[in-house]
């Protein structure tokens, strides 16, 4: 069978991420990454990847690039996945699918009409832990779910970190809601509404209370309360201001309630924890998303989530910013 | 002999945190000048860490300082706030998340981002390396620079940072990291060239291994005894921190130093101290960095 050949646009800690991975995928091998840092192509080009280009149009043009990740900033994934839909190529894109629903609805729209395959990234429905509530929900095992709590509490884009002793700024476009579409609730909120709309249905009704603890130009913290066609209840509890991390989801049916936590997975603390606790998580839940993209790719499946379950997220996310709720 | 005082904060109020710093500054016999036109204040504003992680000086202690100042040298005297932008913290951003704009509105001061700021070469020898130090024009126009640190440790090998330390924030240039091959006389070069007059800690809450309210308040005029006190605070051996005995030996100040006010191992008892589990954890980690195993194992 013939490898799919894969492009990556955006080497930041994202398409980074994907990079190592992509090498990982029997079935796919990487043609080509495109970033506009030259630092970033040089760390790219030690991997062993051949084509670099400072410019994602060049990539796009490639014969041997079949499909690409784009993992760029929010607000440059109109321009990109329409110029990859019209080049043919098949496309996973970062979440949010874009900064608007116009946008997204451009996107969508456009795969169909190139007959391109999008599929979005949302790694938590690869983590096996988040996967084994959706069967004990699917199986009847928690009875009828009436309530769902769920958080992804981190320093978001504030993450501090470092190459050698030189720690690495903040991106400017954070810092900017033209650019990003929101705050914490697009960018850590559209992970929790994805993964409770694939446990509970579409949203019916959404409300949020926002939070600005750091006077950014968006929120850096939100309450969700949503409500879905299963008619359960969701939390969904986001923030950018802790500097220690949580995501979680806790579901409490009729019969049995549900927890899972996402954590980093690396070899040596799952032996620990299979050592200690008898149980062991070593999960890679973006190699396992990248893997069933070019599963797809490969067999001529539709990959999900799709684009349209892309849009359907950020619809639900428009309607929390538009029922916003005050608390005195 | 330097004098360094240490004062208790009852609560964490503007009232009481401006009773403490004027306390704090009667112990070790400061009385500002009439004469004074215009205050620099360097707090220590580190990432976009706010205050309640300890790492940062928290605006309202920066508001009751200030009230202070107009309160004692003149309602009309002109107050500056200089930081400047680091490789990965840009001031204009740090200023507006962490209070510092509401507290300029409110207490009508400046916000200065020294490396947007106009500055002058000034060589400097230390321990006989030549620096040329750039002074930015705000800090070598001013009349008082008060230096407002926090307690907190750093990587290896400097171990603390505190007043010496938060200094090295008057460096215009963002690329900081370029000093660090030689940043023990760079701080002290620092120190030596932008002459500060006077050290306040605002060590009502500090960061060591974990934040902690430690509700105190230390004054003194020698920044290399704040130091030495700071470092006894944390449980550091001070005499092993390089960058404070090259700033004694240079002639900041003294490493030692008489205490004032309430005794010093109250506050050592609280801080949040390294155990010795952390410094094997840390020593591993750091070891893992570098041979490039912690990436190879997913923990980078």
């Amino acid at each position: 069978m013939k490898k799919i050949g894969l492009g990556i646009v955006g080497l930041g800690y994202i398409g980074n991420l994907h990079l190592r991975h992509s090498l990982k995928v029997p079935d796919a091998r990487l043609v080509a990454v495109a970033d506009m840092s030259k630092k970033a192509l040089a760390r790219a080009r030690e991997t062993g990847v051949k084509k670099l280009f400072t410019n994602y149009e060049d990539l796009l043009k490639d014969p041997e690039v079949d499909a690409v990740v784009i993992a760029l900033p929010t607000h440059l994934h109109l321009d990109c996945a329409l110029r990859a839909a019209e080049a043919g190529k098949h496309v996973l894109l970062e979440k949010p699918i874009a900064k608007n629903l116009e946008e997204a609805k451009q996107i969508v729209i456009a795969a169909r009409r190139n007959s391109i395959k999008l599929m979005i990234g949302y790694p938590l429905r690869f983590n096996s832990l988040f996967r084994d509530i959706k069967e004990k929900i699917q199986s009847g095992t928690l009875g009828d779910v009436e309530v769902a709590y769920s958080t992804f509490i981190s320093s978001g884009p504030f993450l501090h970190r470092a190459e050698g002793h030189t720690p690495i700024p903040v991106p400017e476009w954070w810092f900017h809601a033209e650019s990003t579409g929101g705050g914490a609730l697009i960018d850590l909120g559209s992970h929790l509404i994805n993964l409770t709309r694939w446990y509970f249905g579409e949203v019916t009704d959404i409300k949020s209370h926002l939070r600005h603890r750091f006077n950014l130009e968006s929120e850096d913290g939100a309450v969700c309360l949503a409500k879905f066609k299963s008619g359960a209840l969701a939390v969904i509890n986001v923030g950018w201001f802790s500097q220690s991390y949580k995501l979680a989801i806790e579901v409490f049916g009729s019969v049995s309630n549900a927890y899972a936590e996402h954590t980093s997975s690396n070899p040596i603390m799952t032996v620990a924890q299979a050592l200690t606790t008898g149980t062991t998580k070593l999960h890679w839940p973006h190699l396992a998303e990248l893997q069933h993209f070019v599963h797809c790719l490969s067999n001529d499946l539709n990959p999900s989530p799709s684009g349209e379950e892309g849009l359907k997220d950020l619809q639900a996310i428009t309607q929390a910013y538009k029922n916003q709720f005050s608390l005195i | 002999m330097s004098l360094v005082s240490f004062v208790k904060v009852r609560k964490n109020a503007p009232e009481s945190i401006r009773s403490s710093i004027l306390e704090s500054l009667d112990l070790v016999g400061y009385r500002f000048s009439k004469e004074v036109k215009n205050v620099v204040i360097k707090p220590n504003l580190c990432y976009y860490w706010d205050r309640s992680t300890g790492q940062t000086t928290d605006p309202d202690f920066i508001a009751s300082l200030v009230s202070l100042l107009r309160q004692r040298i003149s309602p009309n005297v002109d107050v500056s706030i200089v930081e400047s932008d680091a490789s990965a913290m840009k001031c204009k951003h740090v200023f507006k998340m962490l209070g510092y704009e509401k507290l300029s509105r409110d207490q009508n001061v400046r916000l200065v981002n020294l490396s947007e700021d106009d500055y002058s070469p000034l060589k400097v020898t230390v321990d006989g390396h030549v620096f040329t130090i750039m002074v930015p024009e705000t800090i070598r126009k001013a009349e008082l620079k008060i230096n407002v640190p926090k307690i907190k440790y750093m990587r290896d090998p400097m171990f603390l940072t505190c007043a010496l330390k938060n200094v090295y924030g008057c460096n215009p240039y963002a690329r900081k990291s370029k000093l660090h091959a030689d940043i023990e006389r760079a701080i002290v070069g620092l120190n030596k060239a932008m002459g500060f007059n006077l050290c306040i800690v605002d060590g009502i809450s500090v960061s060591g291994t974990q934040p902690r309210m430690l509700g105190l308040v230390m004054a003194s005029e020698d920044p290399v005894a704040v130091d030495v006190a700071a470092a006894r605070i944390a449980g550091l051996n001070p005499s092993r921190i390089k960058y404070i005995k090259v700033a004694a030996s240079e002639g900041l100040g003294s490493s030692s130093f008489v205490e004032k006010g309430s005794p010093m191992r109250y506050f050592s008892a609280r801080y949040p101290k390294r155990t010795v589990r952390d410094k094997v954890m840390s020593t591993a980690y750091r070891l893992m960095t570098l041979t490039r195993m912690s990436r190879r194992i997913g923990l980078e």
